[in-house]
């Protein structure tokens, strides 16, 4: 049965995974995180999960005991944040390559030093060449309609490839909002019940994770890459199908807003494209002909949805919130590259950094440098929002 | 929390809303602030709420500390857990006020001085945009359902109390409102490798340095008395503080440096002579 309930994000995670019946939950808690993890211990304490709960002596053993579980062909979650993730780096390469579709919630916050406990991507976006897919959420609805959507696509027989799903910290994760929690049995309809591609069992033992000569190793990368692109479709359908079984769907790897007309356009994702969505209308009632694009997938990445969404713009602006150091942020660096020869000027704008509030006049001022560029002014290729001091 | 349950309070009304905190360093006792917003429609904005339409200040000891009414709108309404009566508190505005002693309520009902509850009652009395009955559901969902059912209804009793026990009036104008002289460098000025406890801008430490400044002694909602006759010598007291806010004297008697002490009450727990003893702080006392 359907409930309405007042939801954090994590929570709105937590209820998302006990509706998706995971059976090992290994674990190791962290800021902004750990609610969600607690919230499924008080689950399977009050009976209402059936799931072995592993507390382990740190993220890289949790990730380690999700590879474990997930190896003998059951469905597995877990959760994590900022120095977590980068704890968690190095067993990060092993579920994409043995195809185990774990589930990872990751509430972005900073890496340090010069870290605080706030929203910036630098914990997810260097982890998007493990071979992970990667999607942002917008809000806490989305969040766990994501989980089970992440479910199914990662387990689907196409794609079986782990599944990170990224939210805000504290801007999504401790902030509550009206979500509707789907019944169990619909939810078990939707998603089927796990069959591994590869299981460990002792009645019919198997190699797994063994050293790869270079012989090898080509060719198990290509096939990894090619199962990415086919994630692209399989995302796209499952979308539509969430969309036809509750009533809510996301527009698969990106979606747009107001983008028909559109002369500027922003690239944003998680929560700031809510905000932004603010600026549009704002900027709409003003009779200016501006847009959204909210890009869901890191990856797969959306190159050729992305093409055609640029379709007609005259100026085109990213949203980053974190810094590759190097002039740019990653989202940027991707945008372009998939535009390449569009013909669209492409702008970077950062902000954000470090958990810092993103206003309404925030992404005001981007379409103000987007529209001085659609008419042919000079902008910066990247430009810092809300930073003291001249750039 | 109280930002969470007036939020779940709209939703079970079947509006829209978002509450959210921001806080810095994690202990308990330190200020944060917290946001909500309620809407018929879906909520976009995530930014901070700058210029609110009601104002809560839940520990009137931030008055002095920071200008939190800066922002309240001119028809808004601010609603202070104090034992005064509205037109004793100096906000800053002149503005309608609720004032309430939601401590001595939480204390009468909760056993504790923690007091998110108890203001929700006075938030209802300062404004009908959420009922208290839908306040008191949101309670007993919320802490029901975390700390079970007793928690859930003396935490209703205690909004309920508030409610009845809220004045209404207008608060006073009179202090000076400014911000704090926050050290908000430019990049260029920003010292280079984060080592900022050694900087020192304009007599305001930053960083590590900063508890110069931050007397984390407002926080407490009692403080401790020290009877010297009574005092053996034993150091419990000055071995079990977590703030550091006794000093050990040459005859092995103590000194209470109460700038920094919140009134956590162990020193007193420890004594096995009654040498220390807790009393609330304020008016209210």
């Amino acid at each position: 049965m359907r409930a309405v309930r007042a939801l954090t994000g994590n929570a709105a995670a937590a209820y998302g995974v006990k509706l998706c019946r995971p059976e090992v939950i290994p674990n190791y808690p962290i800021t902004p995180q750990t609610i969600i993890i607690e919230q499924l211990a008080d689950f399977i304490n009050d009976g209402e999960l059936d799931a072995d709960f592993i507390p382990a002596d740190s993220e890289h053993s949790a990730m380690s005991i999700a590879i474990g579980a997930a190896a003998t062909g059951v469905r597995t979650f877990t959760a994590t944040a900022s120095h977590g993730l980068a704890l968690m780096h190095e067993m990060l390469y092993a579920p994409p390559q043995l195809r185990l579709p774990i589930l990872l919630v990751d509430v972005n916050r900073s890496l340090g030093a010069g870290s605080g406990i706030w929203v910036e991507y630098n914990d997810s976006m260097p982890e998007r060449d493990s071979g992970w897919m990667q999607a942002y959420a917008e809000d806490a609805q989305e969040v766990l309609d994501m989980v089970i959507q992440a479910y199914r696509i990662a387990e689907d027989p196409r794609v079986v490839l782990p599944f990170m799903l990224c939210l805000d910290g504290f801007i999504l994760s401790h902030t509550v909002e009206r979500v509707e929690v789907p019944g169990q049995e619909e939810v078990d309809a939707f998603l089927p019940r796990f069959s591994p591609l590869n299981r460990l069992d002792p009645e019919a033992p198997m190699c797994m994770n063994m050293a790869v000569s270079p012989t090898h190793a080509m060719e198990m990368r290509y096939q990894l890459d090619r199962q990415m692109e086919g994630a692209r479709q399989v995302i796209a359908e499952v979308d539509e199908a969430f969309g036809k079984a509750f009533g809510r769907s996301y527009g698969g790897l990106l979606d747009t807003y107001l983008m028909e007309d559109a002369e500027i356009a922003l690239i944003t994702l998680g929560t700031a494209t809510s905000t932004a969505r603010v600026a549009v209308d704002e900027l709409r009632a003003e009779g200016r002909k501006v847009g959204l694009i909210k890009l869901r997938f890191m990856r797969p990445f959306p190159h050729e949805e992305l093409r055609e969404a640029v379709k007609g713009l005259r100026a085109l602006g990213v949203f980053d919130r974190s810094v590759s150091f190097n002039r740019f942020g990653p989202v940027f660096t991707e945008v372009r590259s998939s535009l390449y020869g569009s013909g669209v000027p492409i702008t970077d704008h950062i902000a954000g950094i470090g958990g810092r509030d993103l206003k309404v006049s925030t992404f005001r001022d981007m379409f103000a440098l987007l529209e001085r560029s659609a008419s042919g002014g000079r902008v910066r290729e990247c430009t810092w929002h809300g930073l003291r001091g001249e750039m | 929390m109280a930002a969470q349950t007036i939020a779940e309070a709209a939703i079970l009304e079947g509006r829209q809303a978002q509450a959210f905190p921001f806080f810095g360093a994690e202990r308990r006792g330190a200020p944060v602030m917290a946001f909500a917003r309620i809407d018929d429609r879906r909520i976009c904005d995530r930014t901070q709420v700058a210029e609110p339409d009601m104002l809560v200040v839940m520990d009137a000891s931030l008055l002095d500390i920071e200008p939190v009414a800066l922002g309240l709108k001119k028809e808004g309404c601010a609603v202070v857990n104090s034992p005064m009566r509205p037109e004793e508190i100096d906000l800053g505005v002149v503005a309608r006020c609720v004032s309430v002693d939601a401590t001595s309520i939480a204390l009468e009902h909760l056993k504790a001085p923690i007091v998110n509850t108890a203001i929700l009652g006075a938030m209802a009395r300062a404004d009908a945009f959420v009922s208290l009955a839908s306040i008191q559901r949101a309670i007993v969902n919320r802490f029901g359902e975390k700390l079970g059912e007793r928690a859930g209804s003396i935490n209703s009793e205690a909004a309920g109390a508030a409610f009845e026990r809220s004045r209404e009036g207008m608060c006073r104008g009179e202090r000076k409102m400014q911000r704090g002289n926050a050290w908000l460098p430019t990049w260029q000025e920003t010292p280079p490798g984060v080592a900022l406890g050694r900087w020192e801008r304009g007599g305001m430490a930053v960083g590590p340095g900063s508890m110069r400044q931050n007397m984390t002694g407002t926080w407490g909602t009692s403080s401790p008395t020290y009877t010297r006759a009574r005092c053996i010598g034993c150091q419990r007291c000055w071995f079990i503080c977590p703030e550091g806010c006794i000093r050990r004297l040459e005859d092995d008697s103590l000194e209470f440096d109460l700038r920094y002490c919140k009134g956590c009450g162990l020193c007193a727990k420890v004594c096995p002579k009654e040498a220390i003893a807790m009393h609330r702080k304020g008016a209210g006392a």
